[in-house]
């Protein structure tokens, strides 16, 4: 590329989608006041873990409360993102906006008389504020807050013709906080990350009119999680997370689940991962399930994303 | 007109800032006293990574990105040792100065002589780090002084009022060099050919100055943790060739040090391999010398 922009693509292969582009933007690195722009298809800002790839995470899947409430595969838009750095406490702070031509992507099967997105208004946005401040040389703190909204498709029926959907305002609100400890001196052998992420679906309420049932969601949704790792020796973590979620798919009951997880890193450029997970609630009955995931990094040696 | 005396204002504060220093980030701390020497009180300086913390494993933390957003200058050890971090904290950063083909990018390994650059194709049989060569030059004062050199051309570069400052810093830096070195030549002279082990290949740059003949690492490869068969074959080297000597660096594990010293007769000598990586330690040629009198004491 030149030094005003950068390209950045991400392909990634999962069941869900085969072989797809998970995010595809440019990035102006040149304009005035410190601001970037990126223009392309990338993954919404929202909380601590929609806009970290899955191999980077520190379990095998997605906190539940982002799978459910931001699809299996992370809340994405096509439009433009907006950021910016200000320090005027002295510490780290980043505004990060997007607008986007919608919220997510909706069920393929839900249509709607007419795009839900024609109108300015109702197209998907967001705003992210991040608060990074250094604790000691050893310990530091993120604490930020986001907001995401648009219109998404939500089944009702007899609205004619071929439409089985109307759109109708959603609105995600949450917080997160991540603590990291790493002693600088015994960085290679012992580190912590706790994480916790806190997040409400608010959907609008549809006034149906006459002859058309809404059976879209008709109340708003929270959830999260907490999440810790530990390293023992150069090679080896233990993690485990708690997961409790209000599960639109189920009506809101709740879906609790407990994992644990052992990491192992044979190499900078290989991870492999044991876990078992608990889940019950929701409207099903409890399971459990042992989980193996191995990764493998093609290509030079990546920064570790922070 | 308005518009364009706000440009020139801006442009004007972004040169240097209120009180006319020069901004220098650098990765180490070896560069950064390295930077001090040469620069003096015109410029202003920070680093990233501390001198007992492993240089290859550094966290691209948010707060970097604000010292480097004001940055006029970024100095760094190159040869992909800030492979994990560096470009995280440049496109933080935001500041085309310090980006590749900026003005203040500066890339130190271009000056300096590299050794252990893999011949043939680069692959991961070669280890975790290192690709592009061993990147711990700093350790080798022949060395140094081409840093040191790199500083007050660059700075020279920026910042040409301070030419003269400059280049009478650097020569003041070079003859406290060499005096520091008449005053250890006794204990160069002692290292000479003497057999050790050192944890990583850190020390090899170190050893090309002290002629100290390295007969083995801890690490298999350089960034690849000790293994148990290699530390066996390792041991057998050190009775072989009469290592009496594992030398380490304050972030490695001494554990596994002490027993394979233990195994084979020899003791753990920890050395600082920075500015900053010991107490008190604060400017290069005090490293320099600390570790050659310690390493020349441990050989004896
Ligand atoms: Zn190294």
């Amino acid at each position: 590329m030149d030094p005003y922009f950068r390209g950045d693509v991400f392909i990634g292969v999962s069941d869900l989608e085969g072989v797809a582009i998970e995010q595809a933007y440019l990035t102006a690195t040149s304009l005035p006041w410190g601001i970037e722009a990126r223009l392309g298809r990338f993954l919404a800002p929202i909380g601590k873990q929609n806009t970290t790839h899955r191999h980077d995470l520190h379990t095998v899947e997605y906190p539940w409360v982002l799978q459910r409430f931001l699809g299996p595969e992370g809340l994405r838009g096509t439009g433009l993102y907006l950021s910016k750095v200000l320090a005027p406490f002295g510490f780290y702070q980043e505004l990060q906006l997007t607008a986007t031509d919608r919220l997510g992507e909706d069920d393929e099967s839900l249509v709607t008389s007419e795009p839900i997105n024609t109108r300015l208004g109702a197209l998907g946005y967001s705003a992210r504020l991040r608060n990074y401040l250094d604790l000691t040389k050893h310990a530091n703190i993120e604490i930020s807050g986001s907001i995401a909204t648009g219109k998404r498709a939500q089944p009702a029926s007899g609205l004619g013709g071929e439409a089985t959907a109307v759109g109708v305002r959603q609105t995600l609100a949450g917080i997160d906080v991540t603590y990291r400890w790493r002693p600088l001196q015994q960085g290679l052998y012992r580190s912590l990350i706790v994480q916790a992420e806190w997040l409400r679906q608010i959907n609008g309420r549809f006034r149906a009119p006459n002859g058309v049932e809404y059976e879209g969601p008709t109340r708003d949704f929270s959830g999260g999680y907490l999440f810790a790792r530990y390293q023992t020796s150069r090679r080896t973590y233990w993690g485990a997370r708690i997961d409790r979620v209000a599960d639109p798919a189920a009506g809101g009951d709740p879906l609790t689940a407990v994992s644990g997880y052992y990491q192992f890193y044979p190499s900078e450029f290989s991870k492999l991962v044991a876990g078992y997970e608990r889940v019950s609630g929701a409207g099903s009955a409890a399971y459990g399930r042992v989980i193996f995931q191995a990764t493998f990094a093609l290509g030079p040696h990546r920064p570790h994303p922070f | 007109m308005r518009a364009a005396g706000f440009l020139l204002l801006a442009t004007l504060a972004a040169a240097t800032d209120a009180t006319g220093q020069l901004r220098v980030v650098t990765s180490t701390t070896d560069l950064a006293d390295l930077a001090r020497q040469v620069g003096g009180d015109r410029i202003r300086l920070r680093h990233i990574s501390e001198g007992y913390q492993d240089p290859h494993f550094v966290e691209a933390k948010p707060s970097f990105v604000l010292e480097m957003a004001k940055a006029d200058v970024w100095a760094f050890i190159g040869l992909d040792l800030e492979i994990g971090w560096m470009s995280l904290l440049l496109n933080g950063a935001r500041n085309p100065k310090i980006r590749p083909g900026g003005s203040g990018y500066l890339d130190v390994s271009k000056f300096i002589p590299v050794i252990d650059v893999p011949s043939g194709a680069i692959d991961r049989s070669q280890g975790d780090v290192h690709p592009l060569g061993n990147p711990h030059y700093w350790l080798d004062p022949a060395n140094g002084r081409r840093i040191a050199a790199a500083f007050a051309a660059k700075f020279t570069e920026l910042d040409p009022g301070g030419a003269a400052d400059y280049a009478r810093n650097l020569a003041a830096f070079e003859a406290a060099l060499a005096r520091a070195a008449e005053e250890w030549a006794p204990a160069l002279a002692s290292l000479s050919g003497k057999p050790i082990v050192a944890w990583h290949t850190s020390w090899r740059y170190f050893a090309g100055y002290t002629r100290v003949n390295i007969v083995g690492f801890m690490e298999p490869k350089p960034g690849v943790p000790p293994s148990p068969s290699h530390l066996a074959g390792l041991v057998a080297t050190m009775k072989r060739t009469g290592a009496k000597v594992i030398v380490m660096e304050p972030y490695y594990d001494r554990k596994t040090a002490d027993l394979i010293a233990s195994k084979a007769g020899a003791s753990v000598l920890v050395l600082p391999p920075s500015v900053g990586g010991e107490k008190g330690l604060d400017d290069y040629i005090s490293v320099l010398r600390r570790n050659i009198t310690s390493l020349a004491r441990a050989v004896e």
